[in-house]
């Protein structure tokens, strides 16, 4: 719906004042995206890849090589750019569907699981990065079944279970929503979905 | 071995066909009736087969021809277990061509307990599902009712027996050569460092044309009369391949000599348990295959300010052309496409070059040259544009996430429809006009009409693409729905006809084709003209149609 792709049954969706539904391509071009499970073109470099991705949100020659080359090699790709994408790892096809988003700067970040399959590192650097896009004004909604990092990265924090909408704020919020002072993001998620019978199922699949 | 474990293995491979046939996922009941209806229809085949033949047999009253007919069936017999195993080794390594795409590396024997035997006797079952199994059915079904009509039932039985062992021997051999191909490209390709790219294009090329090649000469007008003929008298020649053992026990059989016929059996069943184990063997050394990497540029990186932007095209189109052309280089399941028009050249070819005894007329040369200056270049407009957005597969998150509007997405697609399908007729075109030697007006006429139809049919099957587009990638990369592929097909082939149609009437009309009838004079130049004005209505009308299918494409994302 953010992108324009699904229409909603009522309500609208505005991305930096457009309206999705109304120019879906001009909500695209203000978005960075990463599916859970991206499928890369495995035939491409994964330099031929991000030139491709560039030139298609319009990059000029030079901006696109300077940011290339940076991302390359913050994320430790250098000397793999000029590999098939079919015979890198899972965490370096994460690498580059990551760049493939950040590389047109994005005002909105849409990111399913980003840190999956990262090595600590890149993890780290996506984190300082994703908090640092966040203080200049670019809003990231990101999806996680990690709680703990929800928890450490994000300011507001949405509980969606079963497709409904449970709560939405900041810890604190959390917090006093589920009545759980000082307890983690963890505890929260199994209290509001009522699913923290954790403990039986656990001692049911001993027996 | 457990066989237990080794049916299940071929049943998971035989549920990948779920993905193939599009069936739907969620709440998905298996529908056992379709399942076996293949099968089932051949057994039923064979046996009418077998009930026409026999029913002749028996309605022929004079011995002689009786005799004739008994020995011909006899000669054909024969001749089953090496069609079979030709016929099956084809199908099966075709079968493995079309997977290649697809990360094809099984890891289960090495988590799950499962031993090398039972993976490899159930990856050399599952290669024969389908038409190799329902060949073996429909020859062994015709064969046994027939046999009874003949009183013949224990060679029949024998031939059953040598049918279903030389699908085995051919499904083995498959296996070995899957394993060692892999192992073998992935060594060229280390080894070729820049060049890899280059020699798997090239590489597959000629053995997709050398599988062709074969598969033409053996299916089209005499090859499987001259096969079989060449089968008989060729075993007894060649009696030390252990491949034809199975056909010199049947022959031995035929002319009473037991000992021979227990010889040949029981040594032909130890050879396939020889090369079982050699694919067990080879399984279990290279079975985990990793794609090597290969390395296409190596240096600085230094974006391309293109040839694409002068000819109008934005970054983002052009972005996408380079895209495919480099998909089309390089992903080995759409190579397929370059083989086709290499394939319409050689067909005729094969056909006129007296392979077949054909004569070489001056009808048959020009139809050689319309045939190999029109069809190439139209037939690649028509595949191109049809599987132009499933191949896309599931990588085309991007395009529905990506700034690119559907005027983009058409113009772009259609331009790289349009460009390599002309490249194509001018390069068969060249040789066509080598081979076929036409004259220079009849040559620049037929190039004329080849551009009006890719112009025309590409955008009929653009639209088309983008409509019937199915990106299943699993077990094989699907592309395009079959029924959207036969529906517009032919409406393809109506709409090339009427473009071709003014030319048709010239042509007739200046006896060129010999028809009795006489039609009023038609000029060459009012009939061009009234075939573009056609290509040119067509084009518009289907342009707009792909337009209006991508924008409904665009934001409908699939997957």
């Amino acid at each position: 719906m953010i992108l324009g792709l699904i229409k909603p049954d009522s309500g609208s969706v505005n991305v930096v004042c457009t309206k999705a539904e109304d120019d879906p391509v001009a909500v695209k071009r203000q978005v960075g995206y990463v599916p859970e499970s991206p499928r890369l073109y495995d035939f491409l470099t994964g330099l031929e890849y991000l030139d491709f991705v560039g030139d298609i949100y319009g990059l000029d020659a030079s901006e696109k090589k300077a940011r290339i080359e940076e991302y390359l090699e913050a994320m430790e790709l250098e000397g793999r750019e000029g590999d098939m994408i079919s015979s890198y790892s899972q965490g370096m096809k994460q690498k580059i569907t990551l760049i493939s988003a950040f590389l047109h700067k994005p005002k909105l970040l849409l990111l399913d699981e980003p840190l999956s399959s990262l090595d600590p590192r890149s993890a780290r650097i996506v984190k300082d990065l994703l908090r640092k896009l966040t203080a200049q004004g670019i809003t990231t909604i990101m999806s996680t079944h990690v709680l703990e990092i929800a928890q450490a990265m994000c300011d507001r924090i949405a509980i969606m279970y079963e497709g409904r909408l449970l709560a939405l704020g900041n810890m604190k919020e959390l917090r006093q929503k589920a009545r759980l002072p000082g307890s983690d993001l963890e505890d929260i998620f199994l209290k509001l979905t009522g699913t923290e019978d954790v403990r039986e199922v656990v001692e049911a699949l001993l027996k | 071995m457990n066989w237990k474990t080794v049916l299940r293995l071929v049943s998971v491979d035989v549920k990948s066909g779920r993905l193939i046939r599009g069936q739907r996922l969620r709440r998905y009941r298996e529908r056992r009736l379709f399942q076996y209806l293949l099968y089932g229809g051949a057994c039923v085949l064979g046996i009418v087969i077998g009930l026409g033949a026999g029913t002749l047999y028996t309605a022929v009253p004079d011995p002689d021809l009786r005799t004739l007919f008994y020995e011909g069936a006899r000669l054909l017999f024969l001749s089953f277990p090496i069609m079979v195993l030709i016929y099956s080794l084809i199908f099966t390594m075709m079968s493995q061509i079309q997977r290649m795409g697809v990360r094809s590396s099984i890891q289960l024997p090495y988590w799950l307990p499962i031993t090398w035997e039972e993976h490899t006797l159930a990856s050399t079952l599952a290669h024969l599902i389908g038409v190799p199994l329902a060949s073996i059915i429909l020859f062994g079904s015709a064969i046994a009712t027939v046999s009874i009509y003949l009183e013949a039932v224990p060679l029949a039985i024998l031939t059953i027996f040598a049918l279903v062992a030389s699908a085995f021997l051919a499904s083995t051999t498959t296996e070995i050569f899957r394993v060692l191909q892999a192992r073998l490209i992935g060594a060229v390709y280390k080894s070729s460092g820049r060049a890899a790219v280059w020699v798997r294009f090239l590489g597959s090329l000629l053995f997709l044309i050398a599988f062709y090649v074969a598969w033409f000469a053996l299916t089209s007008g005499g090859g499987s009369i001259a096969l079989i003929e060449m089968v008989a008298s060729a075993q007894q020649a060649g009696w030390f391949v252990p491949y034809v053992w199975l056909g010199m026990a049947l022959a031995s059989f035929m002319n009473g000599l037991l000992a021979q016929t227990i010889i040949f059996s029981l040594a032909s069943l130890l050879f396939i348990l020889v090369l079982f184990y050699v694919a067990v063997k080879l399984n279990a050394k290279f079975g985990l295959y990793e794609p090597p990497a290969i390395t296409v540029s190596r240096g600085a990186y230094v974006p391309k300010v293109g040839f694409l932007g002068r000819l109008g095209f934005s970054s983002l189109e052009a972005a996408v052309i380079r895209k495919d052309f480099k998909a089309f280089t390089r992903r080995r399941e759409l190579m397929y496409v370059f083989i086709m028009p290499l394939v319409f050249i050689l067909m005729p070819l094969m056909q006129y070059s007296g392979i077949y005894g054909t004569p070489v007329t001056p009808g048959s040369s020009r139809f050689l040259s319309a045939w190999i200056l029109l069809a190439p270049g139209a037939i690649m407009a028509v595949m191109l544009g049809t599987i132009i957005i499933g191949e896309e597969g599931g990588s085309v998150w991007l395009f529905f996430s990506s700034p690119i509007t559907a005027r983009s997405l058409v113009k772009c697609k259609y331009a790289f429809v349009i460009i390599f399908s002309c490249i194509v007729t001018l390069v068969c075109g060249a040789i066509g006009i080598l081979i076929a030697r036409p004259s220079p007006d009849i040559a620049v006429v037929l190039l004329i009409e080849s551009m009006l139809l890719i112009f025309a049919l590409g955008a009929v099957s653009l639209g088309t693409g983008i409509k019937g587009a199915d990106f299943t990638e699993v077990p094989r990369p699907r592309m395009v729905r079959p029924l959207t592929v036969l529906v517009y097909g032919l409406l393809c082939l109506v709409l090339a006809l009427a473009i071709f149609s003014p030319l048709l009437l010239h042509a007739v009309a200046m006896e060129y084709i010999p028809l009795p009838v006489s039609l009023p004079k038609l000029d060459l130049y009012v009939a061009i003209s009234i075939s573009a004005v056609i290509a040119l209505v067509v084009t518009f009308v289907f342009y707009k149609i792909a337009l209006k299918n991508a924008e409904e494409f665009l934001i409908k994302a699939e997957i």
